[in-house]
C-alpha cells in the first residue's frame, strides 16, 4: 500500500463507519418515534384474529339410541369491506338467492371500511345448500368474469365471507316435540328437555386468539361439547301414541288432549303425547300454534279438575286407613249432604244397595263422598298430600305446574270441599301428577317419580339415572286390593277399555268444567287411567281429552283410546297375552 | 536461534503470511456465521411450515367435527320414524297386530337393552392418550424411567 493513498483509504473507511453509525442511529430513533407506535399498532391488526370456537350442543336420543335432536351446519355470511369489488352484484345475488332486501344489502356492503369497521355480517343461519350455491357463484364469476348489468364493471362476489357453525336440528320433526322443547337461534333452550337441561346440553363456546404467525401457533384448548342425553322415550311407542291421540282428538272434536305411558316400576316415561304439536325445526311458529295461554305440553303444564279418576285415590286412602273394605256395604239413596251441599251421582239416580266394588264400578259420587266423610278431612287430605298433590312431581321437564289441593286451614277451603274433592271436583291436578299418584297402586304401594332422562353422556362416560321413589302412601296389600277391585270393575262393566288377552285395571273419569255460573254438564274433560297386566304391571297409561264434542263421557271417549294405546303397547313392548305368558313362564 | 524466534523472523520476512492468516480467520468467522444463519433459517422455516400445517389441521379438525355432527343428523333424517314407516309401507309391510304374533321360548335370549352410547364411568377408567410418552416426558424423566425399569428388571426394586 502506498503511503500517499493511505489518507484516501482512511477517509473511505471513516465514511463507511459514519454511514453505518447513521443507519444505526436512525434505526434506534425510528424504534422510539411516535410513528413507530402507529406502525406497530397497524401491524398488530394483521398479526392474528379473534375467533369464536363453537362447542356443539349435546345430542338427545331416545332409549334405543335414535337421534331426536342433533346439530347441522348453517352459515353466517358477512362481507370484508376492503375486499369488495362490486357491491351491486353482491346485493343482487343475495336478493335473488336468499331473498334479502337489495337496498339494505347494498347499503351495508357499500360502507367505507375503517379500522373500527372491517367486516359486516349480512345474514346468519343460511342453510348449507344455499351457502354452497353462493360459493359456487363466487367461484364461477372469478373464473369466467361476466359484465354487470350496468356494464361498468365485472360482476363479482369477492368480499363475501362464509363462516360455518352448528344449529339445532330435529330429524323427527314434530315427534315428541312437547317433550323435547326447542332451542332458539341464540342457542337458548325452551320448554321440555331442552329447557330443563339447557345448562348441561349447551356447550360453552370460547373466544380464542389465532395468530397469523405460524411460529406462534399453540395447541388449542379442548372445547368439550355439551352433555348428550338418552331419554326414556321409545320412538316407536311415542309415534304410535301421538297418532292415536291425534285421531282421537279429531274424531271426538276435542279441544286438545294428552296421553302418557309410563313404566310404573321405574317411573320411566315411554311416551308423552300432547296436542297440538309443532315441527321443532320451525320453532318460530310457536306463538301461532300455541296462542294465548295454551301450554306447550299439557301433560305437565296444564292443571284441571280430574273428575272420577280421582276416586281411585280416595278409595285407596279409605281402604288403607281401615275405614272401609272392598265388601263394605253402602246404601245409595241418590244424594248425600256434606258441608251444606247435596252431592248427587253422575246420573242423579239412586243405586240402592252397593259395596265398595259397586261404588267404583258405577262411579258413584254419593258413595265416595260418604267414604270421604267417614275418613274425615285430616285423614283424607293427609293421604292426598302423600300421593303428591299440591306440589310438583319433579319430572325433569321444564314448565311443570303444581296444581292445587285446598285443605282445612286454607282461607278458601270449606267443609263441602271434602265431599266434592273425593270424586275429583274442586281439586286441580296435572296428568303427570295423576300418573305418579296412581303408580302407587300399580306398583304395590310404592310411588315412583316420573322421569324422562335415562342416561347422561358426558366426557366420554355414560351415567345411568337410577329410578327414584316418592314414598309409599299406601300399603302393598291396599294396592293389590285396589288393583283387583278396578280390574273386576272393568270386567263387570264390560268396559270399552278392556283388551282381549290382557287383564287390565283402570278407571274412567268425566269431569264437569267449572265456569262463571258454576259447573256445566255440557262441557267436560274425559279421562281414563289404567295399567296392566294386573299381576305384573309393565305400563300405566293416562288418557285425557279436553272438552270432546262427540260425547261427554270418559267411558265413551277416553276408554277406547286407552284400549287402542294398549293394543299397540303390547306389541311394541313384546308383551305376550296373559295365558301365553303364564304358559311360557311355567315351561 | 530458537525455533520460536525463527518462526517470528520468517513471518517478518514474508508479511503476506500475516495477511493470509487474518483473511483466513475472517473467512472462518464468516463461514461459521453463515452456517449458523443457514441452520437458523432452515430451522425457523421448517418450524413456520409445521406451524402453518398445525393451523390447517386445527381448522380441518373443527371442520370435520362439524361435518360429523352434520352427517349424524342427516343420517337421522334418513332413518327417522316417519321415513322408515313410509319406506316399510312402500315395501309392502304392515304394522303387526297383537293377535298375529306367536311367542316362543328362546333359551338364553336376553331382552333388547337400552342404548349405551359410551362406557360407564368404571369401564372408562383407562385413559387413552394419542401422544407417546417420548413427546411428553423430559430427557431427565426418560433417564430416570430407564434406570427405574432396569432396576426393576434386575431385581433391585420391586414395583
Amino acid at each position: 500500500m502506498r503511503l500517499e493513498n493511505a489518507w484516501r483509504y482512511s477517509m473511505l473507511g471513516s465514511l463507511f463507519v459514519a454511514v453505518a453509525v447513521a443507519i444505526m442511529l436512525q434505526t434506534v430513533r425510528l424504534q422510539f418515534s411516535p410513528q413507530a407506535k402507529v406502525i406497530l399498532d397497524g401491524g398488530s391488526l394483521f398479526s392474528g384474529a379473534w375467533q369464536v370456537i363453537d362447542a356443539p350442543r349435546g345430542q338427545i336420543y331416545d332409549r334405543w339410541g335414535n337421534l331426536l335432536a342433533g346439530n347441522h351446519t348453517v352459515y353466517e355470511i358477512s362481507v370484508e369491506l376492503r375486499s369488495v369489488e362490486n357491491p351491486k352484484s353482491i346485493a343482487f345475488i343475495l336478493n335473488g338467492t336468499l331473498g334479502l332486501d337489495y337496498n339494505q344489502v347494498l347499503a351495508a356492503v357499500s360502507q367505507q371500511a375503517s379500522d373500527q369497521m372491517v367486516n359486516v355480517t349480512l345474514v346468519d343461519n343460511v342453510p348449507a345448500d344455499k351457502a354452497l350455491l353462493l360459493q359456487q357463484y363466487m367461484a364461477d364469476l372469478r373464473a369466467n368474469p361476466v359484465p354487470s348489468q350496468d356494464g361498468q364493471e365485472n360482476a363479482s362476489l369477492v368480499g363475501l365471507v362464509f363462516r360455518p357453525h352448528l344449529q339445532r336440528s330435529y330429524p323427527e320433526k314434530d315427534l315428541a316435540a312437547n317433550v323435547l322443547g326447542f332451542v332458539s337461534r341464540e342457542g337458548i333452550g325452551y320448554f321440555g328437555v331442552e329447557g330443563n337441561y339447557d345448562d348441561l346440553l349447551a356447550g360453552v363456546p370460547k373466544l380464542l386468539w389465532i395468530p397469523s404467525d405460524p411460529n406462534l401457533v399453540e395447541e388449542l384448548p379442548e372445547i368439550p361439547p355439551g352433555a348428550s342425553l338418552v331419554l326414556t322415550i321409545d320412538r316407536e311407542i311415542q309415534a304410535s301414541v301421538e297418532h292415536i291421540l291425534d285421531d282421537a282428538v279429531e274424531k271426538n272434536g276435542a279441544k286438545g288432549g294428552s296421553v302418557v305411558v309410563m313404566d310404573p316400576k321405574t317411573g320411566e316415561i315411554y311416551a308423552m303425547a300432547s296436542s297440538p304439536r309443532i315441527d321443532l325445526n320451525e320453532f318460530w311458529r310457536y306463538p301461532e300454534v300455541f296462542p294465548g295461554s295454551n301450554p306447550f305440553n299439557r301433560a305437565v303444564s296444564q292443571s284441571y279438575e280430574p273428575g272420577s279418576v280421582f276416586k281411585v285415590l280416595t278409595m285407596a286412602a279409605a281402604i288403607d286407613s281401615g275405614q272401609v273394605k272392598a265388601d263394605t256395604p253402602f246404601l245409595d239413596t241418590g244424594y248425600f249432604e256434606v258441608g251444606g251441599i247435596i252431592i248427587r251421582n253422575w246420573d242423579s239416580a239412586a243405586w240402592g244397595q252397593q259395596d265398595m266394588l259397586g261404588c267404583m264400578q258405577h262411579s258413584l259420587n254419593v258413595c265416595l263422598a260418604w267414604v270421604g266423610t267417614e275418613m274425615g278431612a285430616s285423614v283424607f287430605y293427609d293421604y292426598m298430600t302423600r300421593f303428591g298433590f299440591g306440589h310438583v312431581t319433579g319430572v325433569d321437564l321444564a314448565g311443570e305446574a303444581d296444581g292445587r289441593l285446598k285443605s282445612p286451614g286454607d282461607g278458601d277451603w270449606y267443609p263441602a270441599d271434602l265431599g266434592t274433592n273425593t270424586f275429583g271436583q274442586g281439586v286441580s291436578v296435572t296428568p303427570i301428577q295423576m300418573l305418579m299418584a296412581v303408580s302407587a297402586i300399580a306398583n304395590r304401594g310404592q310411588m315412583v317419580t316420573p322421569h324422562i332422562v335415562r342416561s347422561l353422556v358426558d366426557n366420554g362416560n355414560q351415567y345411568d339415572i337410577q329410578p327414584q321413589y316418592a314414598g309409599m302412601p299406601i300399603s302393598k296389600e291396599t294396592a293389590e286390593i285396589m288393583s283387583e277391585m278396578l280390574a273386576i270393575s272393568l270386567e263387570n262393566e264390560g268396559s270399552e277399555a278392556l283388551v282381549s288377552g290382557y287383564r287390565m285395571a283402570g278407571k274412567t273419569g268425566t269431569a264437569e268444567i267449572p265456569g262463571e255460573k258454576g259447573y256445566t254438564r255440557e262441557i267436560t274433560n274425559t279421562s281414563f287411567i289404567g295399567w296392566g297386566p294386573v299381576d305384573d304391571p309393565r305400563f300405566i297409561v293416562y288418557v285425557w281429552l279436553e272438552q270432546p264434542t262427540s260425547s261427554i263421557w270418559g267411558s265413551v271417549v277416553a276408554a277406547p283410546v286407552f284400549k287402542e294405546v294398549v293394543e299397540r303397547l303390547v306389541v311394541l313392548l313384546n308383551l305376550p297375552p296373559d295365558v301365553v305368558r303364564f304358559g311360557l313362564t311355567h315351561e | 536461534m530458537t525455533k520460536r524466534a525463527r518462526l517470528i523472523q520468517a513471518y517478518r520476512q514474508t508479511p503476506w503470511r500475516q495477511q493470509t492468516q487474518t483473511i483466513g480467520l475472517f473467512s472462518a468467522v464468516v463461514v461459521f456465521v453463515t452456517l449458523v444463519a443457514g441452520v437458523y433459517l432452515n430451522v425457523t422455516a421448517r418450524a413456520a411450515t409445521f406451524g402453518r400445517e398445525v393451523q390447517y389441521m386445527q381448522a380441518e379438525k373443527r371442520e370435520l367435527e362439524q361435518k360429523i355432527e352434520d352427517l349424524e343428523t342427516r343420517l337421522a333424517y334418513l332413518s327417522s320414524s316417519q321415513e322408515m314407516e313410509s319406506r316399510a309401507r312402500k315395501l309392502g309391510f304392515q304394522p303387526i297386530m297383537k293377535n298375529q304374533i306367536i311367542y316362543v321360548v328362546v333359551p338364553g335370549y336376553s331382552d333388547r337393552q337400552p342404548a349405551e352410547l359410551a362406557p360407564l364411568p368404571q369401564q372408562g377408567a383407562h385413559q387413552f392418550t394419542a401422544l407417546p410418552p417420548e413427546f411428553t416426558m423430559s430427557l431427565l424423566d426418560w433417564v430416570s424411567d430407564v434406570i427405574y425399569q432396569l432396576s426393576v428388571q434386575t431385581g433391585g426394586l420391586t414395583p
